[in-house]
């Protein structure tokens, strides 16, 4: 069956949202299952204190686990299965590696459309299109 | 420049360092200290005396932050590994930094005695990041680097508090009242934040700040420095602050709110880069003296007590940023480094905050759930085979 695991990447943005909406139809018309993976952007790097970096690690905690039971509740509304993953790390290099880990068959992303970072470092969605071993869907 | 526009420059920094710090996932402290060094040498400043003050407050209240951080029973539990590592990690960096800095550069001896202090360090938030991120913080060898950054923190405020004391009467009094807040007030903080605690007007951060200051007094009647007894006094409540996490939070909110952003503004602001490219060369010469002893000095142990990993351990080991920075200022205000020797020391530091930090978490960082997989398996097998007879 075509497109039977599918990895979709989820920060809280509209454009991810907009990823996990198409994901989950994608998944319903399928009878795929979902791997929902969440990307926790990086510590506070060099920090002075650890007060610091541990407020930023509980807000993260906090707000990542609020994502997850929100991907879980909806997904489980439409009776599909879903695995939340929640890591920390660069966004392409973990949505690559954990779609190579996972074997999945579909990657799917949304896509921000932030002008100057785009045009000085490449987006996102532009790098794991580049690197993933599977398709990759963009959401726009 | 007056009082009330300097005080607004650094204000509207501090504010704009938090929210770069916010949008680019970098420490504010850093950011802190690379626009202070705007600041310095984009105006015609002199660094004015209530900001002195401000700033060796924030100092002292940054390391009783430390000292409040340390997890003691995990100290306790890794003391053998960790004190060997932590000890190594202070004494070697510390020796070779300051007799390259007297022999190597003519520095005289109390400059000397602060580039090896500096030098001497291990950032144990640079540390806790990179472990917490990877969730090595869970594992074996993530809480014995965590102990011994701490055994090597504890080195480092030992010497800046002893190396430069000039003994007096005062001496005296300083200790005792060290001694007295370090058993005492663990013992009456339990009886005293009940009762007075949790109010907008925060006696509890009173309390502290009233002891710092007491500290700072007497240290500095003392010709000492208040690091030692703050830092100890800060590990004495830790076991308090770990129970009662909303007052460590509150003391924190004050802390950054406004003390240590002028604390790394201050030590920016007097970072001379001009100073800095006439002396790139010293400058080399002085990262050397911190990363190599540390390289050499820590290696061997740590392929002892934290194999597989011992690069990694290693690197993280040579890291470096509040206490160095809080050393170097000490000095600079101490009148024992000039701004050049000052300027120097503040670059290192930073510099091995970042360059150690990198290449451990490129090259050498350990994948968190293999490690504790196989930190599980020998003791999974020896029940086993317990259980087989």
């Amino acid at each position: 069956m075509p497109f039977e695991h599918l990895l979709v990447a989820i920060d809280g943005s509209e454009a991810s949202n907009r990823a996990l909406d198409k994901a989950l139809e994608l998944a319903r018309l399928t009878g795929g299952r979902i791997t929902a993976l969440a990307v926790e952007g990086p510590l506070p790097v060099y920090a002075a204190t650890i007060g610091e970096v541990d407020e930023v690690k509980r807000e993260k905690d906090r707000f990542f686990g609020r994502l997850a039971d929100d991907v879980r509740r909806r997904a489980e509304g439409l009776g599909l299965p879903v695995e939340v993953d929640v890591r920390a790390g660069h966004a392409a290099e973990l949505i690559t590696s954990v779609a190579r880990e996972k074997s999945v068959d579909l990657v799917v992303l949304g896509h921000r459309g932030h002008f100057l970072r785009d045009h000085l470092l490449g987006s996102t969605a532009d790098r794991v299109a580049e690197h993933a071993e599977c398709p990759v869907m963009i959401v726009r | 420049m007056s009082s009330l526009a300097l005080a607004t420059i650094l204000l509207a920094a501090s504010l704009a360092a938090s929210m770069i710090s916010v949008e680019l996932g970098i420490s504010v402290a850093l950011i802190e200290l690379g626009l202070g060094v705007v600041i310095g040498n984009a105006f015609d400043v002199t660094t004015p005396e209530w900001l002195v003050f401000l700033a060796s407050f924030a100092g002292v209240v940054l390391t009783f932050l430390a000292g409040a951080e340390v997890d003691v029973l995990q100290l306790r539990r890794e003391w053998k590994a960790s004190t060997a590592i932590g000890l190594v990690s202070f004494g070697a960096p510390f020796l070779v930094a300051a007799a390259a800095a007297y022999w190597g550069l003519g520095w005289s001896g109390d400059a000397s005695k602060i580039a090896g202090v500096a030098l001497s360090t291990t950032s144990l938030a640079v540390v806790y990041a990179v472990l917490v991120e990877t969730r090595l913080n869970q594992t074996e060898i993530g809480k014995r680097i965590m102990a011994a950054t701490f055994v090597t923190d504890l080195g480092t405020v030992a010497a800046l508090s002893v190396l430069f004391v000039t003994p007096n009467v005062w001496f005296v009094p300083f200790a005792a009242v060290s001694v007295a807040l370090i058993v005492g007030l663990p013992r009456i903080a339990p009886w005293f934040f009940a009762r007075f605690g949790d109010r907008v007007i925060e006696p509890e951060i009173k309390l502290a700040f009233a002891g710092l200051f007491l500290l700072m007094w007497l240290g500095d009647r003392a010709e000492s420095h208040a690091v030692l007894p703050a830092f100890v006094l800060g590990l004495a409540l830790s076991s308090h602050y770990e129970t009662h996490r909303q007052e460590q939070e509150r003391l924190r909110v004050v802390a950054f709110a406004f003390l240590t952003p002028l604390f790394f503004l201050r030590g920016g602001m007097s970072v001379s880069l001009a100073a800095l490219w006439a002396s790139l060369g010293v400058l080399a010469v002085l990262f050397a003296a911190k990363m190599v002893p540390k390289l050499v000095g820590v290696y061997p142990l740590a392929r002892r007590y934290c194999a597989p990993h011992a690069a990694f351990t290693t690197l993280l080991m040579s890291t470096g940023l509040t206490f160095g920075t809080i050393s170097s200022l000490y000095g600079l205000s101490a009148g024992l480094v000039d701004e050049t020797q000052f300027s120097l020391l503040v670059a290192v530091v930073v510099l091995s905050a970042i360059v150690p930090t990198m290449i451990a978490q490129w090259r050498f960082q350990p994948d968190a759930a293999e490690e504790l997989a196989r930190e599980a398996a020998p003791r999974g097998r020896l029940a086993l085979e317990g259980e087989g007879g």
